[in-house]
């Protein structure tokens, strides 16, 4: 018998046993498990196990007498194996198809979770419209998976954390939420260490997830974006107030941009800006990104650091 | 060895769970359209078949086992009432689901906008059923960008239509009036885009939602390449006509370069110093780039970006006497 059909059959039997079947009951019952010695059937079992949890399978294992440590018992939980009734309704169904075509990256968990979806639906169709959206989230991330199911099941979670500045840790975390900001993830949650809400980036999470035993509880009044990183100027020690000029040609983007601040009239159409920075470098680093359209008239020692960044540039001329 | 959900046995099994309660749902279902749906050959589907036809409840006797009959092209699935509903969706599936669903519903327009809304909201509550707060734990941000132009190049998308569009250059800091042969809308780094044929550049460009000013449509018809392909633009923005920069980054500024900026790869350096090879979004902005970077960056290439960068260091620092 091929391991698959072994696999199939171990599903049904446990999704169809009342009881949890022992290790014992596997191996007499169930098709496939007849490997000559009580090792090999071990080593079988826990591959297939391993198989199963890792397509999400929701395996468990309960003891089945309190007293005997060794009686452990497995079964699959109806409840938790089959798809929710969702009750889509055809037009919902067609929608969330073609928003399985705009995923780009993870096309094919998306394809498949819409393929479970549209079991009952027998016009749901297959060929969307011609493909012209694509949305990138980078949720093809490979820890996102087990942080969103740790999440779920409410476990804490380790892993290792390198930050924007500092050193490498080892964190331990009780996710509250995931999300994607700017096309980044963020993790946020309680660092049971320092006993505070903290956000991490993903990308910055340094190689696997592990989910840990224990539960938690998501406290009513949680806001994630309290806790997600600001802007970089507005990150820093002291707020100092700062006045940019930026040139006629800036002033659309201006409006759209940055339409309640304090705006003065300035020579040939320019337009002075006053606005709170609380880092300086941040600040320089975002002016020169509009090249000589904008500039800072104060404070001082921006622009002094403007001059800074540009001196080997301006040396490199001569 | 560890089974892989994405492995050739997880797949198979997979697709086996999903096809069974098809079939049981919707009995006399052809070969074909199965084949078609699940994405297999009839063989393999056939053979998929015949392999769970062995399969069954322990005892195994006549009335334990799966029925299975093809009936010329038609198939039905009996005595599997277990396989009545699909395995529930893995949190992978649900959530690159969700992600697309969330980001397709921030586009001002879409036809299936409220359809899309509702299924969102029900799949929010399946995916969380028997677990209160979800999924109140995932959150996509979009910014959209003025609303009526991606409903006009939505349309202008439909039509297959050329369109004159007004748009911010941030690196020159300028408004310039550009034609577009739209190709698509792509949202990535919480922004929707707007890829397309710029006939101002005579380059393939992408422009950011937020930064277009006026769009204004016309008849004349759009060159669309036959294969375009959203999912080229994952990540890195790699555009066919787009160059790259390489340079060299300090220690420090090594630590938050990758996260901001289009790295396709690094490699460590003796000293310290990375590598980073990027996607340039042309001379000009990787002239921006280079002097934001001030003190932590060396070795640039092309030397077309140190030309551009001397050449606009002085303009600024013009601004600066």
């Amino acid at each position: 018998m091929r391991r698959i059909e072994r696999l199939i059959n171990l599903i049904i039997a446990l999704l169809e046993t009342r009881l949890p079947l022992t290790a014992d009951d596997i191996r007499t019952k169930i098709a496939g498990y007849d490997q000559p010695s009580f090792d090999a059937f071990r080593r079988a079992f826990e591959r297939d196990k391993e198989a199963l949890r890792a397509m999400g399978v929701p395996l468990v294992v309960k003891k089945i007498d309190p007293l005997d440590e060794h009686s452990d018992g497995y079964i699959i939980p109806k409840d938790r194996y089959y798809l929710p009734q969702l009750d889509l309704e055809p037009d919902e169904l067609a929608a969330l198809r073609i928003a399985t075509e705009a995923v780009l990256g993870s096309g094919q968990e998306a394809a498949s979770g819409w393929l479970k979806l549209s079991v009952d639906a027998t016009a749901a169709p297959l060929e969307g419209p011609r493909v012209v959206w694509g949305a990138d989230f980078d949720t093809d991330q490979p820890i996102l998976g087990p942080l969103y199911e740790a999440q779920l099941e409410r476990r804490p979670v380790r892993f290792t954390y390198l930050p924007a500045s500092g050193d490498e840790s080892v964190r331990t975390v009780e996710p509250y939420g995931l999300v994607n900001r700017r096309g980044h993830w963020y993790l946020v949650g309680r660092d049971v260490d320092r006993s505070a809400e903290r956000s991490f980036r993903l990308s910055r999470v340094r190689g696997r997830v592990e989910a840990l035993e224990g539960s938690y509880e998501i406290p009513a009044c949680f806001d994630a974006e309290s806790h997600l990183p600001q802007d970089a100027w507005e990150i820093g020690e002291e707020p100092v107030s700062a006045v940019l000029r930026f040139n006629s040609s800036m002033r659309w983007w201006i409006e759209q941009n940055m339409p309640a601040l304090d705006t003065k009239e300035a020579p040939q159409g320019a337009l002075d800006v006053t606005l709170t920075v609380a880092n300086v470098d941040a600040l320089v680093s975002w002016v020169l990104g509009f090249g000589s359209s904008v500039a800072i008239l104060a404070p001082a020692a921006a622009r002094d650091r403007v001059l800074q960044r540009l001196q080997p540039l301006l040396e490199g001329r001569s | 060895m560890t089974e892989s959900p994405r492995g050739r046995l997880g797949k198979r099994l997979g697709r086996i769970l999903v096809m069974l309660p098809y079939v049981i749902a919707n009995p006399g279902v052809s070969v074909n359209e199965l084949a078609s749906r699940f994405g297999v050959k009839k063989r393999d589907l056939i053979e998929d078949l015949n392999l769970v036809f062995m399969c069954g409840l322990p005892g195994y006797g006549p009335g334990d086992l799966i029925e299975v009959a093809i009936d010329g092209d038609r198939v039905y699935v009996d005595m599997a009432d277990y396989f009545k509903e699909p395995l529930r969706m893995t949190p992978a599936e649900a959530l690159a689901l969700y992600a697309g669903a969330a980001a397709l519903a921030t586009l001002p327009g879409m036809e299936q906008a409220d359809a899309l809304k509702r299924a969102l909201a029900k799949l929010g509550q399946a995916i969380g059923a028997d677990r209160p707060h979800a999924p109140a734990g995932i959150e996509i941000q979009m910014e959209s960008g003025a609303p009526q132009h991606l409903e006009k190049l939505q349309r202008a998308l439909t039509d297959g239509t050329r369109v004159k569009i007004e748009y911010f250059s941030a690196t020159k800091g300028q408004l310039t009036e550009r034609v577009v042969d739209p190709w698509g809308l792509i949202a990535a780094l919480g922004h929707w885009y707007l890829v397309g044929w710029d006939h101002l550049q005579s380059d393939e460009r992408m422009f950011r939602a937020d930064r277009i000013k006026e769009v204004e449509s016309t008849e004349e018809a759009a060159e669309v390449p036959a294969d375009f392909d959203p999912d080229r633009y994952r990540g890195a923005f790699r555009g066919a006509g787009s160059t790259t920069l390489t340079l060299e980054i300090s220690p420090s500024a090594a630590r938050w370069f990758e996260d901001y900026y289009p790295v396709v790869s690094s490699s460590p350096l003796e000293d310290g110093w990375k590598r980073a090879e990027l996607v340039s979004g042309g001379d000009r902005w990787a002239a921006t780039l280079v002097m934001r970077l001030g003190p932590d960056v060396r070795s640039v290439t092309p030397e077309s970006v140190m030309k551009e960068a001397r050449s606009l260091a002085g303009d600024i620092a013009a601004n600066y006497s």
